[in-house]
């Protein structure tokens, strides 16, 4: 019996057709009509998703008509992938609207490769076998790295065709690879831990992939939908499809990877010298804690113990809803600072709290998501996966319990890793004094530009005070689908709970005492303190230097002694990989050439594997 | 009834921590002069500076944003709440349900941040330098605090303080070489702590901004204190519920215990010294090896959670 959310899968796949549509025709059409257009598609979207997790709709699959002989294109809309799918096109909607109101204009490149990658994720998003998957994964990476510049833009046949195998390996032979022939059927260990390893592989090369062009909207794009998809990634082809055959030992790899991955990434973000550089590194933080997450679901249901493993699915969830509003938030914002200062290099930027007070706003906003402090969303989830790791099994001895171990330590180092880096870009790129006559100079965004950061942080804010009823509205279906449980014994208003003796986590009352306290100490000042005197600089005595009456800027911090660069590893180089000829083509003829050369490869691996 | 006595406890936990932060600083300051040899400041010099300063016409600069103006404020306001929540004489205090100890030591860190980016805001040379170097500190220290009270979570089952320190009171945080480890790295944390405040990280604060820094710094510390010997030591720590007759005798308690405190790190500051800045990594890693250490024995421990 057709379910009432079939209308809403059809409208969603009419929705990514029109985005094809766009993205191929936006070299041809006025630059103000596709920004609008394409952030009406993405909020179109958005709002589509947000019916089958609010009424707790049933899963519905739609077969296309589509595809290689006895293969058709199979979708389906579940609570996972609508709660992915809601997440990447907000990130959309932010990224598509920014695109039509910044000044000047964004160019036609940015329009098509939003539409694109935007078309690309909802597709993988909504697959239901590996084809699909793969088609989806091959044209969100092509819109992200098919560029000129990209020594390595080979790889992005790569990552789908490692996805595609994945799903294959898991395939009982003779039937086609759909997911719902997947789950019926029980699978190899050998098979479930092959496909462990190239999904881990391939969600990897999805993380760390790099565009050569470096430009805002690409960064947005991966911060605020590539990298939270690569958790649904993960989470649909080791935590989901492989069922209970994903080796328990697998569990433990993803842990110790994503341990490595967020401190890896975060002491990148601590020591580089560009704030856009610094953002993108924590917002692949975000991502190596989902893997540990998703590791830690792994680890947990290994041992049949569904309330760590709700814990754990929860701070993946929660962590791709803090990675993709402040990873997207963090992205645009650093490029309005970036444009109006004219630089991202934190060397010479400073003072922007005052010439771009909204801006900084946001990005602060942002970052306190991102980073480990009370009552943010960063906090919540850093508690989340403690929590998970609280009730990980204690069995299993020495080499069982190292790595969790290592995790625990590894997310504590990120955590304040992640809030040096919050202050490093707030307290040397927002505050302080203007590095640069240009920094100086800077100016605040337009009022539409503003007001989707100001709503961005908005958003970040809510979900951090009350990530309980967050996580109730939006993820509970999903963590139930894969756990069991819902997230937590009593996730009421603004409440994360281990159990009914454990009070857990309350976000709101912590922001209440908090505000409680600084009021007091406030009305407490306002009772003894005098009208304060306005004084210059004071550099120790020192006369100011000829020509600079306010002081030398330079004077100040530039951010680069906070923490060394990372040691870099002295690994034996590769040899180069064989170039292959690509069309020099762009738009819509590339596009279309990247989408037939996937489908080449794709029907030969299945040939391949029978 | 017990809502009210609740409520009673908390107010009088956090006035006695208002009360006790600066008397304790000013204790410590005339013990560590007289174990080696000095006079030593008067036991009420912390009062007296706060009078002082608060009596001032404060100075600001003009380059300063509204982050440097209300800096002190948010810090004292994030170690005040920090400070609500952990016990002093008397447990099931009115805030005990928001007691978890990622969130105390995470206000902590709200704290030190909000000096950080007050030193920053102010544009000068060494007050940067300063937030640079507290920053670079906390990389290692606040991991390893983290982990110590993350191994007591795992002894106790919960992150909550009031349940731990009930569990440690009944002798149940087992098992005991992981708690005297983690014990081991919080003393360790305790004493580079103190010698972590940089007063370059003060230079633009004068009058009542100066005055909430201290006090932010004095709270810290006895934060420090109450939580260290609310956790390894829970004696006198009755349930608020009790009545006052049992809170005067957590008073009592409370008390003996910080002179002990008191006369340990004035003991330990007196014959060892502040130690060196640049020493200050090789304690804190130290401590982080020993938190990681602790967790590692706890986990190991089967069957003990």
């Amino acid at each position: 019996m057709p379910s009432v959310s079939d209308p809403i899968l059809l409208f969603l796949v009419v929705d990514i057709v029109a985005l094809l549509l766009l993205g191929a025709c936006a070299a041809a059409m006025p630059l103000a009509i596709t920004g609008f257009l394409a952030t009406g598609l993405c909020g179109l979207g958005t709002l589509l998703c947000l019916p089958p997790l609010l009424v707790r709709m049933p899963a519905t699959v739609l077969d296309l008509p589509l595809g290689p002989p006895s293969l058709p294109l199979h979708l389906a809309l579940d609570p996972l992938s609508a709660f992915f799918l809601l997440i990447a096109f907000l990130c959309g909607t932010a990224v598509a609207a920014f695109q039509a109101t910044t000044a000047p204009l964004a160019d036609a490149e940015s329009v098509w490769v939003t539409a694109f990658c935007l078309a690309g994720t909802a597709t993988f998003l909504l697959a239901a076998d590996g084809i699909t998957l793969a088609i989806g994964v091959a044209l969100a990476c092509g819109a992200i790295w098919l560029s000129r510049n990209n020594r390595h833009r080979q790889a992005v046949l790569l990552v789908p065709l490692l996805f595609l195998t994945a799903t294959c390996l898991l395939t009982p032979s003779g039937f086609a690879p759909r997911f719902d022939a997947i789950r019926t059927a029980p699978i190899d260990s050998d098979h479930a831990a092959a496909a462990t390893a190239l999904a881990i592989a391939a969600v990897a090369g999805l993380i760390l992939g790099r565009s050569a062009d470096r430009g805002w909207t690409r960064d947005a794009l991966i911060a605020g939908a590539l990298i939270p998809s690569a958790s649904y990634l993960l989470l649909r082809l080791v935590a989901d499809l492989s069922g209970g055959a994903a080796q328990n030992g697998w569990g433990f790899v993803l842990v110790i990877i994503g341990g490595a991955l967020a401190i890896i990434q975060s002491w990148h973000s601590a020591a580089t010298p560009d704030l856009d550089a610094a953002v993108a590194g924590l917002a692949r933080r975000q991502a190596g804690l989902s893997m540990a997450g998703v590791g830690l679901v792994l680890i947990a249901r290994a041992a049949d113990l569904p309330g760590a493993a709700s814990f754990g699915l929860a701070a993946v969830l929660l962590l791709a809803i803090g990675g993709s509003v402040a990873g997207s938030l963090t992205a645009l914002a650093a490029h309005a600072i970036g444009t109006s200062a004219g630089t991202y290099r934190l060397s010479r930027l400073g003072g922007l709290v005052h010439a771009m007070p909204g801006t900084s706003a946001s990005l602060a906003v942002g970052l306190l998501a991102l980073s480990a402090l009370p009552p943010g969303l960063g906090f919540a989830c850093l508690w989340l996966l403690f929590q998970s790791i609280l009730s990980a099994p204690r069995t299993g001895g020495l080499l069982s319990q190292l790595p969790l171990a290592l995790v625990a330590a590894a997310i504590a180092v990120s955590a304040a890793l992640a809030t040096v880096t919050s202050v490093r870009l707030i307290g040397i790129a927002v505050l302080g004094r203007p590095r640069s006559p240009r920094g100086a100079g800077a100016r605040e965004s337009k009022s539409p530009t503003r007001a989707i950061l100001l709503v961005l942080a908005g958003i970040s804010l809510v979900v951090g005070v009350l990530p309980g009823p967050a996580l109730w509205l939006l993820a509970e279906p999903a963590i139930r689908a894969l756990t069991g449980v819902p997230p937590g014994s009593r996730a009421g208003l603004a409440l994360l709970s281990a159990s009914a003796s454990s009070p857990g986590y309350l976000a709101l009352p912590v922001l209440a005492l908090l505000a409680l306290a600084t009021g007091a100490v406030t009305i407490a000042l306002r009772w003894s303190r005098k009208e304060s005197r306005a004084a210059g600089l004071w550099a120790d005595g020192m006369e100011p230097p000829v020509g600079l009456p306010f002081g030398d800027p330079v004077a100040q911090s530039t951010g680069a002694g906070f923490l060394p660069a990372l040691p870099v590893l002295a690994l034996p180089r590769l040899p180069p990989i064989p170039s292959v000829p690509l069309p020099r083509a762009w738009s819509a003829v590339g596009g279309l050439w990247l989408v037939l050369a996937a489908f080449g490869a794709l029907l030969l691996a299945l040939s391949v594997m029978g | 009834m017990s809502v009210i006595l609740s409520l009673l406890a908390q107010i009088l936990h956090i006035g006695l921590m208002i009360v006790a932060a600066p008397t304790v600083a000013g204790v410590m300051e005339w013990l560590e002069a007289r174990l080696t040899g000095r006079s030593g400041p008067p036991i009420q010099l912390p009062w007296r500076d706060l009078l002082r300063l608060s009596r001032k016409t404060p100075v600001t600069l003009e380059s300063v944003s509204i982050v440097a103006r209300l800096a002190p404020i948010a810090g004292l306001g994030a170690t005040l709440s920090a400070a609500a929540l952990v016990p002093s004489f008397t447990l099931g205090m009115a805030l005990a349900p928001l007691a978890d100890l990622l969130v105390v030591i995470s206000l902590l860190t709200v704290a030190r941040v909000a000096g950080d980016l007050a030193a920053l805001d102010s544009g000068t040379a060494l007050p940067g330098l300063a937030a640079q170097n507290s920053s670079a500190l906390a990389v290692l220290a606040e991991p390893a605090l983290m982990l110590s009270v993350f191994t007591l979570a795992l002894m106790g089952g919960s992150f909550n303080l009031d349940l731990i320190v009930g569990q440690q009171r009944e002798g149940l945080l087992l098992p005991a070489a992981a708690s005297a480890v983690a014990l081991t790295a919080l003393l360790a944390l305790l004493y580079g702590d103190g010698s972590m405040t940089s007063s370059a990280l003060d230079q633009m604060f004068s009058g009542t901004d100066l005055a909430l820094s201290r006090m932010t710094g004095w709270l810290r510390r006895l934060i420090w204190i109450d939580l260290i010997g609310g956790l390894f030591l829970p004696i006198g720590l009755g349930s608020a519920n009790a009545g006052p007759a049992d809170w005067l005798i957590g008073l009592a308690c409370w008390g003996i215990k910080l002179g002990a405190f008191i006369l340990c790190m004035a003991g330990i500051h007196a014959g060892l010294g502040r130690i060196p800045r640049h020493r200050l990594p090789d304690l804190i890693g130290v401590a982080a090896l020993l938190a990681l250490l602790a967790t590692i024995i706890v986990l190991t421990s089967a069957g003990t959670a």
